[in-house]
């Protein structure tokens, strides 16, 4: 019996001692110093950097108080995203020894909206920066999450050209109400795969219009036995953003603005029924909706599919596996020598809850890490494609791009893109797209119905949001 | 009257043989899964999957398991979910066997009310949780502590369900004679529920730790820094590579790197189902 | 019957259960009874928080629930969620005690069988749905080549065929749920009055007559408690859906906690999400309440 009460006991006092975690910091973000195992900022100023930006003054600003601010960042693709920014970091601080930058990993793009979101709506304080979707802009502008940036640039000495050196197709989702609201920092494109060698045995050139891009899937799609080596694989689980570049290609995007959507438009139409035809009439793709995004990279790598239509973002994994040569090119477009893209992946996000000075740290940190030395750094370690011109001018990214032309030809496919499906009440008339143009991926409605039906009923939803 | 009982016996043994294969066959056809991803985590990731090649590269290696432990820091994150599932596990035993023996033991004006009260955990989302814990978690001055991550589940309706169940198991004979021998409270408990019990206390805690051990909104919430992260938030990492979509042998590496403490754990724990029918009759 | 009798004993006010049960009913009251109050509170207002002028909840009384009452893509949730709730309870149930009876007999590596049931619950549901994505490409996913040995010729492509893509789901709930269940049978197993079953055999009865007739009525309370757990189990699993389909195709497999969370956290549409938990929530505990009462009845 007394061996229960000290059982007892010996819980509770184990459960109160091990419950004693790390320092509790009553608020998310606070403006001290950073707490326990912060890399020290007073260590004595490092030699200079390889990678010490060019284009940003580094000017020891006076007698500055010192800030901590917090980036949240989601981690999208397999690269060592954490020790990559740990060692921009620590080179920032060298740069601004008041300014202390904790990253903090926060899941996936989706699970830091939700922790921004929890905090905000718990009365927390909100991170000064974070990466979040391009595409989030209107939903965190509409929930009052966010800061524009245009006095920053306005105070820098070459604002306007500092704008201007981001490849135009990452600026798209950037602006609101002529001001600016984002920078893109981890960024991607939709592009087409395609096996060289494949093309090249069967005599087949790259592609140039839809009808040569179906009669090229069509020609390398094979059967040995019971199994089927594909000419082309196009999933379409998440299928707004592989869609769009069809789309683009026939001549309408899927929207003209925050408030409009094009989703009925002729050449929309006509875009989905040329993804339902590569597989019903030219037997070059599965049928349906195909649910597919992880494996067909595997597939085209394995050289089991001639042509893929995936994010740049896979590049690294595909280079690492494939044992053909392949290239990068924009999707073809309806008419002959035309090409289509969009752009895709995360940008920068000042926050409007954190304090005014962990703001104004926020973007001293975004001018230092969009440098073209450290975009151009991001883009080879991680894969994503250096968001501004002169990221491609140093001397790491052209050695870079002679070992790998496909970074250059993800880049060049951005030329041909428009926007990426950014507008107001994302989620909802996103869903109303995914689920109507599936129908018609599945036979379930004819492309006309279903995109008829998918306007009218994203009109409706955007009714109390563009009245 | 022999013979039929040497057939019995024969059927018996035959029809025991016959239960072991089947229960064989449907372990084997369970195991499917976790064994691809076993041999997944050590195919070289450069040798993409594809048709009649799902299994074995053409060598083992431990790059996946090397890469997945470096991305994250693991170690950190193994300390911090131990103390958080042993914290929420000790805490909930006590507060489960003493709210069961509430539920079971005694009758009380509005028992069956607080009782539904109490279930009502079980059955609300984590969408209606996140925002107003989060505020109280920030009001008691938790945020970003391990305690932060533990404290909401310190009271446990599915524990105390089950604790009352096995509890209304236990024969009213036993507790009376208990209670005639003047056993206090603590005694009951100790001496007349829980013996018999003892198994259900073990489903719970299995339940308790799995359950806890994979959580990872909540405790990527309302966390921020490594030094108080559980294992999910390295687990995170290469469950939602959204832009590239799933890497198998990595992610297969970094789920087994997770959860084979919980398989120890559990082959340990599962030697406590055993039949105990000496429990029930004399005391 | 004994409760009863024996409780009649100590008639007189005791605050003593009060305080045994205090521990949990405070935990509960600060981080579930307070979240239920704020979401019935919420539902009766307008409020989203990506709509400027909407930011500012007004009230609206039931306009939220009778929304979602007429709007079609609802009721397809609350179909999708009915199948899927179908789909998986009993199954997973019937599983778990079939298993608990299979390892509870003398076995030799009992606990390696017991594992090899119960370990799709030590896998986070992410990890094991991704296993399972793999497991349903078609072409070469074991799913379709396993069913090919079998003489299935039907389609391959699971997730992305509208009839298929709710079962694949819930293909993969049944798969990690059963052997969870199985443990708490096992425990109830391992209290069952020895005696009881030498008697029935000496009687001459046969294995399934004990079954059913002694078994399963002495494992009662475990399996009121187990129907409980796997009914809540069912509308609260939602990770294997945003991994596998998505919610689709065309929202095929798109149930309650999903649809949930797309308003709570995409559109951000905190009263109507409120309205939808506290539908959630109230099924639930009609389930919940009613189940126990009838097997109190019984008592």
């Amino acid at each position: 019996m007394s061996t229960f009460k000290k059982y007892l006991i010996v819980i509770m006092l184990f459960a109160m001692l091990s419950a004693c975690g790390p320092a509790a910091t009553p608020e998310p973000v606070q403006n001290e110093p950073a707490p326990l195992e912060q890399k020290p900022t007073d260590k004595p100023a490092a030699p200079v950097e390889e990678v010490a930006p060019t284009d940003v003054p580094v000017v020891e600003e006076p007698a500055m108080d010192p800030v901590t601010i917090q980036v949240y960042y989601p981690v999208a693709v397999d690269a060592p995203i954490a020790a990559i920014l740990n060692g921009y970091i620590a080179d920032f601080q060298t740069a601004y020894p008041y300014i202390t930058v904790e990253p903090v990993f926060s899941g996936g793009y989706a699970d830091v909206q939700t922790a921004i979101q929890t905090t905000i709506e718990g009365g927390g304080t909100p991170p000064a920066l974070t990466v979040l979707l391009a595409t989030s802009l209107y939903d965190l502008i509409n929930a009052d999450y966010i800061a524009p940036m245009d006095q920053y640039v306005a105070a820098m000495p070459n604002g306007q050209a500092y704008l201007d050196d981001f490849l135009p197709a990452f600026m798209a989702n950037s602006y609101y109400d002529d001001q600016l609201w984002s920078i893109p920092f981890q960024r991607s494109a939709v592009v087409m795969y395609y096996n060289m060698d494949k093309f090249e045995a069967a005599g087949l050139q790259p592609p140039t219009s839809w009808a040569s891009w179906a009669d090229a899937a069509k020609a390398l799609t094979t059967t040995e036995g019971t199994t089927t080596n594909w000419g082309l694989k196009f999933s379409s689980d998440w299928p707004y953003w592989l869609f769009q570049p069809l789309a683009i290609g026939s001549g309408q995007n899927i929207f003209v603005d925050d408030c409009t959507m094009a989703f009925n438009d002729p050449d929309v139409v006509e875009a989905v029924q040329f993804y339902i035809d590569l597989s019903k009439v030219y037997g070059a793709m599965p049928e349906g909706v195909q649910a597919s995004w992880a494996t067909d990279t595997a597939d085209f790598s394995s050289g089991s599919v001639a042509m893929i239509a995936h994010t740049t973002g896979s590049l690294t994994g595909i280079l690492n596996q494939a044992q053909f040569n392949f290239g990068i090119m924009p999707y073809p477009g309806k008419a002959d020598g035309t090409f289509a893209s969009v752009p895709g992946g995360g940008n920068f996000y000042i926050m409007k809850g954190a304090p005014q000075e962990q703001q104004d740290a926020a973007w001293k940190f975004i001018e230092f890490i969009t440098s073209p030395e450290l975009a151009a750094d991001y883009s080879i370690n991680t894969g994503y494609i250096a968001s501004r011109f002169s990221a491609f001018d140093t001397p790491a990214m052209q050695e870079y791009t002679d070992e790998v032309p496909q970074a250059l030809q993800a880049r060049d496919a951005l030329q041909y893109a428009e926007a990426e499906l950014a507008i107001q009440n994302l989620g909802q008339v996103r869903s109303i797209f995914h689920n109507y143009i599936q129908k018609a991926f599945n036979g379930e409605m004819s492309a006309q119905d279903a995109m008829d039906a998918a306007q009218a009923e994203a009109e409706t939803a955007l009714v109390p949001f563009c009245q | 009257m022999n013979e039929k009982a040497i057939n019995g016996r024969l059927f018996n043994r035959v029809g025991a043989w016959l239960l072991t294969g089947l229960t064989a066959v449907i372990a084997i056809f369970w195991t499917i899964p976790v064994v691809w991803a076993l041999v997944a985590s050590f195919r070289p990731m450069s040798e993409p999957m594809k048709i009649g090649d799902v299994w074995f590269g053409s060598a083992l290696t431990f790059a996946n398991y090397e890469r997945a432990w470096s991305l994250a820091p693991f170690g950190q994150y193994y300390i911090n979910t131990i103390v958080i599932v042993v914290t929420i596990l000790a805490v909930q035993l006590v507060t489960i066997v003493l709210g069961g023996f509430a539920f079971a033991n005694y009758r009380f004006a509005g028992k069956k009310w607080i009782f539904f009260f109490i279930l009502l955990q079980m059955m609300i989302p984590a969408t209606a949780l996140l925002a107003p814990n989060f505020a109280t978690i920030r009001i008691l001055g938790l945020y970003n502590t391990r305690l932060a991550i533990a404290i909401p589940y310190f009271g446990s309706a599915f524990g105390v369900f089950l604790m009352r169940q096995a509890f209304m198991d236990v024969p009213r004979d036993l507790v009376d004679a208990g209670t005639m021998d003047g056993c206090s409270w603590w005694q009951l408990i100790w001496h007349i529920y829980l013996p018999p019990s003892f198994p259900s206390l073990i489903a719970f805690s299995l339940s308790s730790i799995t359950w806890h051990w994979n959580e990872f909104l909540w405790p990527l919430v309302i966390t921020n820094s490594d030094a108080a992260r559980p294992l999910t938030a390295g687990l995170v990492r290469f469950t939602q590579l959204g832009e590239i979509g799933a890497q198998w042998p990595l992610l297969s590496a970094a789920t087994l790197i997770v959860i084979i403490p919980l398989l120890i754990i559990f082959l340990i724990f599962q030697r406590h189902f055993v039949e105990s029918f000496l429990h029930t009759g004399i005391k | 019957m004994s409760v009863i009798k024996s409780s009649a004993k100590r008639q007189k006010f005791n605050i003593f259960p009060y305080i045994l049960t205090l521990p949990t009913i405070i935990f509960v009251a600060l981080f579930t009874a307070w979240p239920v109050i704020l979401s019935i509170y919420k539902s009766f207002f307008l409020q989203r928080m990506n709509i400027a002028r909407f930011r500012e909840p007004s009230f609206i009384g039931f306009d939220n629930y009778s929304f979602l009452f007429s709007d079609p893509n609802f009721l397809q949730v609350i179909k999708n969620t009915v199948n899927y709730v179908i789909g998986t309870v009993p199954i997973s149930i019937f599983l778990g005690f079939f298993f608990a009876l299979l390892v509870n007999r003398k076995l030799v590596g009992r606990g390696v069988f017991r594992l090899a049931l119960f370990h799709p619950m030590v896998l986070p549901m992410v990890s094991a749905a991704t296993i399972w994505l793999f497991f349903f490409t078609p072409g070469y996913g074991l799913m379709n080549s396993a069913l090919r040995v079998l003489g299935y010729t039907g389609p391959e492509n699971w997730t992305g065929n509208p009839g298929l893509a709710l079962l694949s789901v819930i293909i993969v709930a049944i798969w990690k749920n059963s052997g969870y269940y199985m443990i708490f049978y096992l425990a109830g197993l391992q209290k069952l009055p020895g005696d009881v079953f030498e008697s029935a055999q000496l009687d001459g009865a046969n294995w399934w007559q004990i079954l059913w007739k002694i078994t399963f009525p002495l494992l009662r309370r475990t399996t009121v408690f187990i129907t409980t757990i796997a009914f809540i189990d069912a509308f609260r699993t939602v990770d294997h859906i945003f991994v596998l389909t998505t919610g689709g195709p065309s929202q095929a497999s798109t149930v309650l906690l999903f649809q949930l969370w797309q308003e709570r956290f995409e559109n951000q549409n905190v009263g109507l999400s409120s309205a939808i938990t506290v539908i959630f929530v109230l099924v639930l505990l009609v389930f919940t309440v009613t189940n126990y009462l009838i097997s109190e009845k019984e008592d």
